[in-house]
């Protein structure tokens, strides 16, 4: 049996302010507990709340970057639920007239090549505090820090057909929101959090089938893993003649397991109701266009322009524009003098490697990197030493050429000197010179690396098999 | 009765209220008769065209982002009935609830 | 200082009320320091004023009249108080008051019930009915009350005081406990209209930390006006239903007499929906309401009753046992008109009727009216217990005042007289924002009107 996943993502995206959503309250993270809040945060009572402009900006900015309507006039909401870590017993929110709705997402998912997923829509939240499990024997800690920090959360339509594609979808996501800076995207830190409705259904089906919410993945490696065991599990379940009943699941990564929500409140009746401490939030046609003004070149319209720019492949400028410093590092690059292709070929292997080795920093000035592909270019440099030329510049800086010259890593492009040592290998490999005499030539590049290691890398290797040709036959 | 024991039972779990057992079939009557009391709204013909009004400003201002707490007089271990290093504390919450 | 002291034995002499909840002791002590630190320029310099218990203040307690905040201390304080502060006002202890606000005849609390200062066996109305008794009973000049449908207007005039609601949006919101935070106003008793409407002045204005209050400037006070020329007062008829009793209808019509003696011109309009009002304001307040107490769970402050073990049964015991019979009853009315399935029968339908209550008024004031005059309450104080039994019966006392919390608009009751010794008061309803106006023909009215008298 033919089994298709439908899976739609809601994510909750915490937005770069230094405030609060609705106080003054400082965002840092990794305060000591209960020392970031206030009467409106703690939920005290007579407290008010107040709306961060900022934070309404940066959520108009995600949803004009991903392509969605955002309503001059919306609403907020409250989401009524108990929990110890939710101090007002209701979450300010938006319900029935969200920011904005109506976007899209493209995404090159790896078994349908380019799809376009919807965004049914993007609106503000607040976040609630963090339950602490694990201080107390016979308690649960609350910290009330975070309470009150400003999301956005992005609903996608149920689009998705696979837990790759999935994560595939997050990925450009997540890239997408870093690149307009309106967040720092960190899973781990939290401010980045998926949730999952799943469901599956036989091939060639239209219908959807009765879907799970997948909860508490926390972490960018367990998407794929997450979303794999709930698919398999409900596939099993109707197997075997079961039916997959709507319900949360959390994900256990420990056990990379899912296991449904523990507690009986499973009603989800959150009786929203319009907001009445906040008027209705009305967005200026002005602030909207400051907001679009304020958005960079998002990343699939860059990376259409490298292509057609600097004759790059798609591929090449999928890499090279999958981040905002990479791709405005690898544009210094092509303009301090390099040749796009050249540049493209070191920023994605050398300057990226770096890069993941040294906490993301690029670290070889792109001028630089330019005068290392230039030093390649003309001649004066091999492959090899300019890779070692560059770890150099990387670690302790200064010019390229100096470097190179005082690493006597210069190329050595005389005949002469190159004969010599090419009579030197010749003279001590006498059986591999019979065998290449008698018709095995592959053993040239055996010959040429010899050379490369009597001259300690400067031969010019061209040149070494030029010389070696020559005096190879010259003899036969 | 327009509310039944059920619904009460219902409501007060969302509501997270302990209903005493005695005290039901009085909560039963009195809701009932509030229910039924305000139901005489519905009985006005609905009108689609009216948009709801609340008083107040017609538009939310925008406050500066800026990072200017309000002082607490003193800190929550002053009011909070449980409150440990640092921690508001309460039962123990499983992990995964 | 002399003047603490003299406004704490007044106080302490009223304490058989029971019409303030802050300990002798703790008043004194506080009342010296206030003094002490209060600003001799400020317009209230050593004017006391007692505060409704549901608004915050550093000093005492602030318990809303329930259970579940015994003992709570904000650790900060309301705008308002904030103000009457820097005024140079003393706080003059806080007041009993129904819990969470809700009721009408401050019976509702977990501390008692407050008597009315002209006869015991009576309520003095409510919520603020301890705001109300104290400045009836002469213990301060004024006092802070709060109203979600007519919890300073309907004490007021069951005391025979002054009490004003101003515009929805004229005085923060801010450290006011929430009960129906669309209907919520801090409200003010004065034993006259001048002492009423300087404390409003003084606690109105902008605060950016409430959105709801409106970017103004603080409420101007008016002079006091020589005649009411140029006045047109409309009287709405559903306001003089024919089962009225005749005593208030007879104290209305002296009022109304009176202030055309004073050349106001008087007509009679129309507010239609009226009937309607009270159904309305029972689904909308008791849905914010059950959405604004949520937040007393145990957890951040307040008692936690008996030893729960786990989170749940922490809850409902704190909520089930912190919370009173009629705060309870609204909560679950409240949570059922918002439940799924619920939510457009009633809170839908009851915000659209919320609209056209409103536009009722707009209608009455887009024909030339001015200000409209009714009876504050259809009857004067009724007895302890009288209507303990029945929710509905208690609703009804607030008949009249619901709908200018319903449409926002400045309300006052002003004393117009007496049935066999009680007092009624007068409701004038003013437009958004012109409470100046209002007022202006409350002390016209207050000059000549026999307050004392018999209808
Ligand atoms: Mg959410
Ligand atoms: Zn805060």
């Amino acid at each position: 049996m033919n089994w298709e996943t439908v899976i739609g993502l809601e994510t909750h995206v915490q937005l770069r302010t230094k405030s609060k959503m609705f106080c003054g309250c400082s965002t840092a993270f990794g305060a000591p507990p209960n020392t970031q809040v206030c009467p409106v945060c703690l939920g005290l009572p007579g407290a008010l709340p107040a709306a961060n402009g900022a934070a309404i900006g940066l959520a108009v900015r995600g949803a004009l970057a991903l392509g969605c309507t955002v309503h001059p006039k919306s609403i907020f909401a409250r989401k009524n639920y108990f929990y110890p870590d939710l101090p007002k017993g209701y979450q300010i929110s938006q319900f029935d007239q969200p920011l904005a709705t109506s976007g899209t997402l493209s995404f090159v998912s790896p078994e349908r090549s380019v799809v376009t997923a919807t965004i049914v829509r993007l609106h503000l939240e607040e976040d609630a505090g963090k339950s602490i499990h694990d201080r107390f024997a016979k308690g649960t800690g609350i910290d009330l820090n975070r309470s009150g920090v400003p999301l956005i959360e992005i609903v996608g339509g149920p689009d998705l057909r696979s837990p790759a594609e999935a994560r595939a979808y997050l990925q450009t996501l997540k890239q997408l929101l870093e690149y307009i800076g309106i967040s720092d995207c960190d899973m781990e830190k939290g401010s980045l959090r998926v949730d999952a409705n799943v469901s599956v259904r036989r091939a060639g089906e239209t219908a959807f089938n009765t879907r799970t919410e997948v909860k508490n993945i926390n972490s960018f490696a367990y998407v794929e893993k997450a979303l794999t065991v709930e698919r398999d599990r409900q596939i099993a379940l109707i197997e075997s003649g079961g039916t997959v009943t709507q319900q949360t699941m959390l994900y256990d990564a420990k056990e990379n397991a899912v296991r449904p929500q523990r507690s009986k409140e499973e009603s989800h009746d959150y009786r929203y109701f319009p907001e009445p401490d906040l008027p209705p939030l009305v967005l200026t046609a002005e602030f909207v266009a400051e907001q679009q003004s304020a958005l960079p070149e998002l990343p699939a319209a860059k990376r259409d322009r490298f292509v057609a720019a600097y004759a790059l492949s798609r591929e090449h400028a999928t890499v090279v524009t999958s981040n905002r410093a990479v791709a405005d590092y690898y544009e210094s690059v092509v303009r301090a003098g390099a040749e796009p292709q050249a540049a493209a070929n070191w920023v994605m292997t050398e300057a990226l490697a770096d890069a993941n080795d040294h906490q993301e920093q690029l670290r070889v000035a792109p001028g630089a990197l330019a005068q290392v592909i230039a030093l390649v270019k003309g001649g004066t440099l091999s492959h090899q030493a300019a890779k070692k030329v560059f770890g150099e510049v990387a670690a302790k800086g200064g010019e390229p050429r100096n470097i190179a010259e005082a690493l006597g890593l210069i190329q050595v492009a005389d005949t002469n000197v190159v004969a010599g040592w090419v009579t030197d290998v010749l003279g001590a490999h006498a059986p591999e010179v019979g065998r290449y005499r008698n018709g095995e030539t592959k053993l040239m590049a055996f010959f040429v690396g010899q050379v490369m290691r009597a001259s300690k890398g400067k031969a010019d290797p061209k040149l070494a098999q030029r010389v070696l040709e020559e005096k190879l036959a010259a003899s036969a | 009765m327009s509310v039944s024991r059920e619904e009460v039972l219902r409501i007060a779990q969302l509501a997270e209220l302990d209903v005493q057992e005695q005290a039901l079939a009085d909560l039963v009557a009195q809701m009932s008769r509030i229910i039924d009391y305000v139901a005489q709204l519905s009985a006005v013909p609905a009108n689609g065209s009216v948009k709801p009004v609340v008083p107040g400003p017609d538009a939310i201002r925008f406050r500066t982002d800026e990072v200017t707490p309000s002082q607490l007089a003193f800190g929550p271990e002053e009011f909070a009935p449980d409150f440990k290093e640092g921690f508001f504390v309460v039962p123990k919450l499983g992990q995964f609830e | 200082m002399s003047d603490a002291k003299a406004v704490a034995d007044r106080l302490v002499k009223a304490k058989r009320l029971n019409a303030l909840l802050t300990p002798p002791k703790d008043l004194r002590k506080s009342l010296n320091a206030q003094a002490a630190a209060a600003r001799p320029t400020g317009v209230l310099y050593g004017m006391p004023v007692a505060v409704k218990d549901n608004i915050c203040t550093l000093e005492f307690t602030t318990t809303c009249g329930s259970r579940i905040l015994e003992g709570y201390r904000s650790p900060y304080e309301a705008t308002a108080v904030a103000k009457l502060k820097a005024a140079g006002a003393l706080i003059a202890g806080k007041t009993n008051c129904d819990e969470f606000a809700m009721g009408s005849s401050t019976e509702h609390s977990a501390y008692g019930r407050v008597l009315h200062p002209l006869d015991k066996a009576r309520v003095p109305g409510g919520s603020s009915g301890g705001s109300a008794a104290l400045v009836a009973a002469g213990a301060v000049p004024a006092a802070l009350g709060s109203e979600t449908g007519g919890s300073v207007r309907q004490p007021a005039s069951f005391c025979g005081v002054v009490g004003i609601k101003p515009t929805y949006g004229r005085v923060s919101r801010y450290g006011l406990v929430a009960f129906g935070s669309s209907l919520d106003q801090i409200g003010v008793f004065g034993r006259s209209v001048h002492d009423a409407a300087r404390v409003l002045s003084v606690i109105s204005g902008r605060d950016p930390r409430d959105s709801t209050c409106e970017d103004r400037d603080s409420l101007r006070l008016p002079t006091v006006p020589e005649s009411l020329q140029g006045f047109v007062i409309g009287l709405p008829r559903e306001y003089f239903p024919p089962e009225l009793d005749p005593a208030v209808r007879r104290a209305c019509d002296r009022a109304i007499r009176l202030m055309k003696e004073l050349g106001a011109a008087v007509r009679e309009v129309s507010l239609p929906h009226t009937p309607y009002a009270v159904p309305t304001y029972y689904v909308i307040a008791p849905a914010e309401a059950s959405s604004n107490l949520a937040r007393y769970d145990g957890v951040r402050y307040g008692p936690r009753f008996n030893g729960a073990v786990d989170l749940r049964g922490l809850y409902r015991s704190t909520r089930g046992q912190g919370f009173g019979p009629e705060v309870r009853r609204r909560i679950l009315v409240g949570t059922y008109v918002l439940s799924a399935g619920y939510y457009d029968a009633y809170y839908k339908r009851a915000q659209q009727m919320r609209a056209l209550i409103a536009q009722d008024f707009r209608n009455a004031f887009d024909r030339g009216v001015d200000l409209l005059f009714t009876p504050t309450v259809p009857s004067p104080a009724f007895k302890a217990g009288e209507k303990l039994g029945d929710p509905i019966a208690m609703y009804m006392s607030d008949i009249f005042t619901v709908t200018a919390n319903l449409a926002g608009l400045p309300a006052m009751s002003l004393p117009i007289g007496r049935i066999k010794g009680l007092p009624i008061g007068g409701q004038l309803i003013g437009q958004a924002f012109l409470e100046d106006e209002m007022i202006e023909a409350a002390y016209a009215l207050e000059r000549v009107v026999p307050e004392t008298d018999e209808a």
